[in-house]
């Protein structure tokens, strides 16, 4: 569970309608967000989801001028950070930055639909979520980012236990001792479950390669 | 050596999620080119993140009393966590156009686009995408070999964006990304002598300004 130290970014504080971009706060926000990429933390992603909304519903407000889509906006928004809560890279950028792309996109497809015929869904396309620019532009960028991937796949048929630490590692960036904490387990137990974990891995690679 | 770049304006609204579907592409098509502009862009998206997260929140939802709108907050959260989490980013597709006896890759910001078949007069060939964005209209535009688009000046705005070859026109040379944005300031008559492939934004048809040309305008409809 999340510690509740954690929790200073609270029910009242969103009410006071204060910034939510000091440092320590942007630092909370990445903390909530790797907690339900690795664990699906529901009390996390509830933190996430009361600093986000009523920003996302005003959002909403000022593209479709009225409450239900806003509504609509927030929930297919908050349902992608949570469903795509482990692709987020934090060596990509902030947590509002992702979650701002996430709502642009949205929005803009969901503008679409209202002026125009069409039903297509051109933002992501446009915007790229996972930042395949960037990885175009820079050929040694890019073999890290292929490896990546194959990496997430094979990391994907891991035990639970192993992939959480694998995920964890190598596409949050937390140390070892971070994630001991968030996962709430022995820093020697991180240890074991990664040694395992690379062990499979490796062997799954050479096996394909 | 793309010279040519979106304004630090356009790229704002661009970020911003104002624009056409059809400049969107365009700036997107430039931008998957441009290193430069993918560094600016990863700025602005960071710095525009931060100021629609922080604004202060004068809530527009005041008039639901507080209790509720917890309520369905919490509602809200129990039905989002209900689903399963996973989800895999599908493998982006490739689209290429043939022309001139090869095969040119298309900007990923094209993906999801459709086009009318392609529709040539002499050198010039055209396709129209298939975006519903009335009277702003957007082309994929082939030049062969030697061919010109004749001299011609704006209404509105046209955007080019050069995915193949070079072209020139009285001002200066392109190449391969840039990114050009002409108004009705300006006046061009574009050759290319090697042939070229580029995408095309226009809101307005080009009005066709001397002599002879005069009697090609609407051409002016067929081009951009
Ligand atoms: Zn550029």
């Amino acid at each position: 569970m999340l510690q509740t130290s954690n929790g200073t970014m609270n029910q009242s504080q969103v009410e006071n309608k204060r910034s939510m971009l000091t440092p320590e706060q942007s630092a909370e926000l990445k903390k909530w967000l790797i907690a339900v990429a690795l664990k699906r933390d529901k009390q996390a992603f509830a933190f996430l989801f009361k600093s986000f909304a009523p920003k996302i519903k005003s959002f909403g407000y000022k593209q479709f001028n009225s409450e239900a889509l806003a509504s609509d906006l927030l929930q297919e928004t908050m349902s992608l950070v949570w469903r795509k809560a482990h692709l987020y890279n934090a060596d990509k950028g902030a947590v509002t930055t992702w979650v701002y792309t996430i709502m642009r996109n949205l929005s803009f497809d969901m503008l679409r639909k209202m002026q125009t015929s069409k039903e297509d869904c051109l933002s992501d396309d446009i915007w790229p979520i996972v930042d395949a620019h960037a990885a175009d532009s820079d050929t040694e960028a890019f073999s890290d980012h292929l490896l990546k991937q194959q990496l997430a796949k094979y990391a994907d048929a891991l035990p639970e236990a192993q992939k959480q630490v694998v995920h964890g590692m190598y596409f949050n960036e937390l140390t070892q001792e971070e994630l001991a904490h968030q996962l709430n387990i022995p820093l020697g137990t991180v240890k074991s479950r990664l040694r395992l974990a690379l062990g499979k891995l490796k062997q799954q690679m050479e096996k394909n390669s | 050596m793309i010279k040519h770049h979106p304004k630090h304006e356009l790229l704002t609204a661009f970020v911003a999620g104002e624009l056409p579907a059809a400049l969107n592409i365009a700036i997107s098509a430039h931008v998957e080119m441009c290193e430069q502009c993918q560094h600016a862009l990863a700025a602005l998206t960071e710095a525009k993140a931060e100021e629609v997260f922080s604004v202060e929140d004068f809530s527009v939802f005041e008039s639901l009393n507080s209790d509720l709108a917890d309520e369905l907050d919490e509602l809200m959260i129990a039905n989002i966590t209900s689903q399963k989490g996973e989800y895999t980013d599908e493998l982006v597709d490739v689209r290429s156009v043939d022309y001139a006896g090869k095969q040119v890759v298309l900007p990923r910001a094209l993906n999801s686009v459709d086009w009318a078949k392609f529709q040539g007069v002499g050198k010039l060939s055209r396709a129209r995408l298939d975006l519903d964005e009335g009277s702003v209209r957007s082309y994929l535009l082939q030049i062969a070999a030697g061919g010109s688009v004749p001299m011609h000046t704006h209404k509105g705005y046209e955007v080019t964006v050069l995915l193949d070859g070079t072209f020139e026109d009285e001002m200066c040379t392109y190449n391969k990304g840039d990114f050009i944005w002409l108004d009705e300031s300006f006046t061009h008559s574009p050759v290319s002598n090697n042939g070229c492939l580029c995408l095309t934004v226009a809101d307005d048809a080009p009005v066709f300004t001397e002599g002879l040309s005069k009697l090609l305008n609407p051409i002016g409809r067929f081009i951009y």
